[in-house]
């Protein structure tokens, strides 16, 4: 189900301390129940504007509106909004001294006042559909890279967020690990959830991503939907530059 | 796995034994030379005393100890967490008067400040010698004991906290369900080694006449000219009950699984 814009950027710029410019002026929309995937080199602003929508980092210019509601500027709104927006690290980044089950739990208790038992109930469901139904009692030191990237999505599915931001999650996996982690996302995207990928997985982005954003320093060069327009005619040179380093 | 053995390293009981001898025919030694009588039978009669059937003045004074370290061990700890979670709200006002409390308190001498907070803040609120010493011993290890604290939190990675924050937790769950928890198995050595000087820094209060150990023993010493008998015995009693704290320390460690990550590479 498509349907209105869940997410508008507008003219966003972000500079960082260190006086290295990562956005300038990016603006872009997210449909309700799309999945736009954010391709680019590296250094082209791709996870600082995923860390500017959730809010980890702030903006300086411009506007991030969520539902229809300016978010950037505004502590409570960003505050009341976190929940609905889930983010997965490249890192993982699961709470080590908590098993899975708590990693998962833990939020959906202490935040949406799910009652305990409730909370491990919909845990067990996330647990089996990611595929990891008999790690539940695990710590994350004893799973492997593929496994905690999986935990990790369980984890923010979880506070049923309105949307779905992945930060090139396969970037530190090792490569027999991408695939699984790849297939959960496929999942997530067939089942209509609205979800923001930035990744260097060209075959993923072509194939499950009903929008690409192709960034470039610090700027949105191109936007195409379907995806696999961009990849077979892309409409710039910098994108043909791009592609054709890759392929 | 066969474990390997350093040669270098002597089992634990005969490298104690040789040392304490060592400490104590140095001791027996110097006080030969010095032309010393030693009168070590009068000592058990400070502990207990069998003929009167009370106990002596060590153990009451050993008793006042215990129960110094008891209540400055809770402040210490209850304050050392508030001032660290203060110095970290960087950039407020709460965080410049934490960070203006550690400078004064970690630069001036613990004995100075027993004396102001019994002769000064304790005439200003009328505390009992008793209360003036927990709180300045408190006072002073919050100092360090909040540094201790903070160097544990910054230790926890940065992607913890935006993790916790994007999952919607609020400061106070981030601290309490995800951070606190990580520093404590890291904090266990340096927590034990503050418990410790704790312990021996609560003999300083025997200058407001609070009658700890050290106090008892000082005035013993007047009474009775036992010097090194006496100072021996509390160094001795000192001693025992903070083996026993870097014990109590050396367990928790090994329950959390803390220790004996590097030793398979010494």
């Amino acid at each position: 189900m498509t349907g209105g814009d869940f997410i508008s950027v507008e003219r966003i710029y972000k500079t960082y301390d260190s006086g290295l410019a990562a956005l300038k002026g990016v603006s872009l929309t997210v449909r309700r129940g799309e999945t736009l995937v954010i391709v680019g080199p590296s250094g082209s602003g791709k996870s600082t504007l995923l860390r500017c929508l959730c809010g980890l980092e702030e903006i300086d210019a411009g506007a991030v509106v969520i539902d229809g509601q300016v978010v950037s500027g505004d502590a409570r709104l960003r505050d009341k909004m976190r929940p609905e927006l889930g983010l997965v690290f490249q890192s993982f980044n699961l709470f080590p001294h908590l098993t899975v089950m708590e990693n998962i739990t833990l939020a959906p208790v202490r935040v949406r006042r799910v009652k305990a038992a409730e909370a491990e109930k919909a845990a067990g469901r996330l647990l089996e559909k990611v595929g990891l139904a008999d790690k539940a009692g695990a710590r994350p030191a004893q799973l492997s890279g593929g496994q905690q990237q999986r935990v990790a999505i369980a984890r923010a599915l979880a506070m049923n967020p309105r949307v779905m931001l992945f930060d090139e999650v396969t970037s530190a996996l090792d490569p027999e690990m991408i695939g699984e982690v790849l297939a959960v996302m496929k999942d997530l995207a067939a089942e209509g959830l609205t979800m923001v990928v930035v990744t260097h997985e060209m075959g993923f982005a072509r194939e499950v991503g009903e929008a690409v954003v192709f960034m470039d320093g610090g700027e949105v060069v191109e936007r195409a939907a379907p995806a696999a327009r961009f990849f077979d005619q892309p409409a710039t040179d910098r994108a043909r530059q791009f592609l054709e380093k890759i392929f | 796995m066969k474990k390997q053995k350093n040669p270098y390293k002597l089992t634990a009981l005969p490298a104690w034994a040789a040392t304490l001898a060592l400490l104590a025919w140095l001791v027996y030694d110097g006080a030969v030379k010095s032309g010393y009588s030693w009168e070590w039978s009068r000592i058990p009669a400070f502990f207990f005393d069998a003929d009167k059937g009370e106990l002596g003045p060590l153990t009451l004074g050993l008793g006042l100890t215990f129960q110094i370290t008891f209540w400055s061990l809770l402040i210490t700890f209850g304050l050392g967490l508030f001032i660290a979670l203060a110095r970290l709200a960087g950039g407020t006002v709460l965080s410049a008067l934490a960070r203006i409390y550690l400078e004064v308190i970690r630069n001036t001498p613990l004995l100075v400040q027993i004396l102001v907070m019994y002769s000064v803040v304790g005439e200003i609120f009328s505390l009992s010698r008793f209360w003036a010493a927990v709180l300045a011993v408190s006072f002073f290890e919050a100092a360090y004991l909040s540094e201790i604290i903070r160097s544990g939190i910054l230790a926890v990675g940065e992607g913890q906290w935006q993790a916790a924050w994007c999952l919607g937790l609020s400061t106070p769950d981030t601290f309490r369900r995800v951070i606190l928890p990580q520093t404590g198995p890291m904090l266990l050595p340096p927590l034990c080694s503050l418990v410790i000087s704790l312990i021996k820094d609560s003999a300083l209060v025997s200058v407001i006449g609070v009658y700890e150990l050290t106090k008892a023993a000082r005035s013993l010493i007047a009474k009775t000219y036992l010097a090194l008998e006496l100072w021996l015995t509390i160094a001795v009693v000192y001693l025992l009950i903070n083996l026993a704290v870097s014990e109590l320390g050396a367990f928790l460690e090994r329950r959390l699984g803390a220790s004996g990550r590097a030793g398979r590479f010494l």
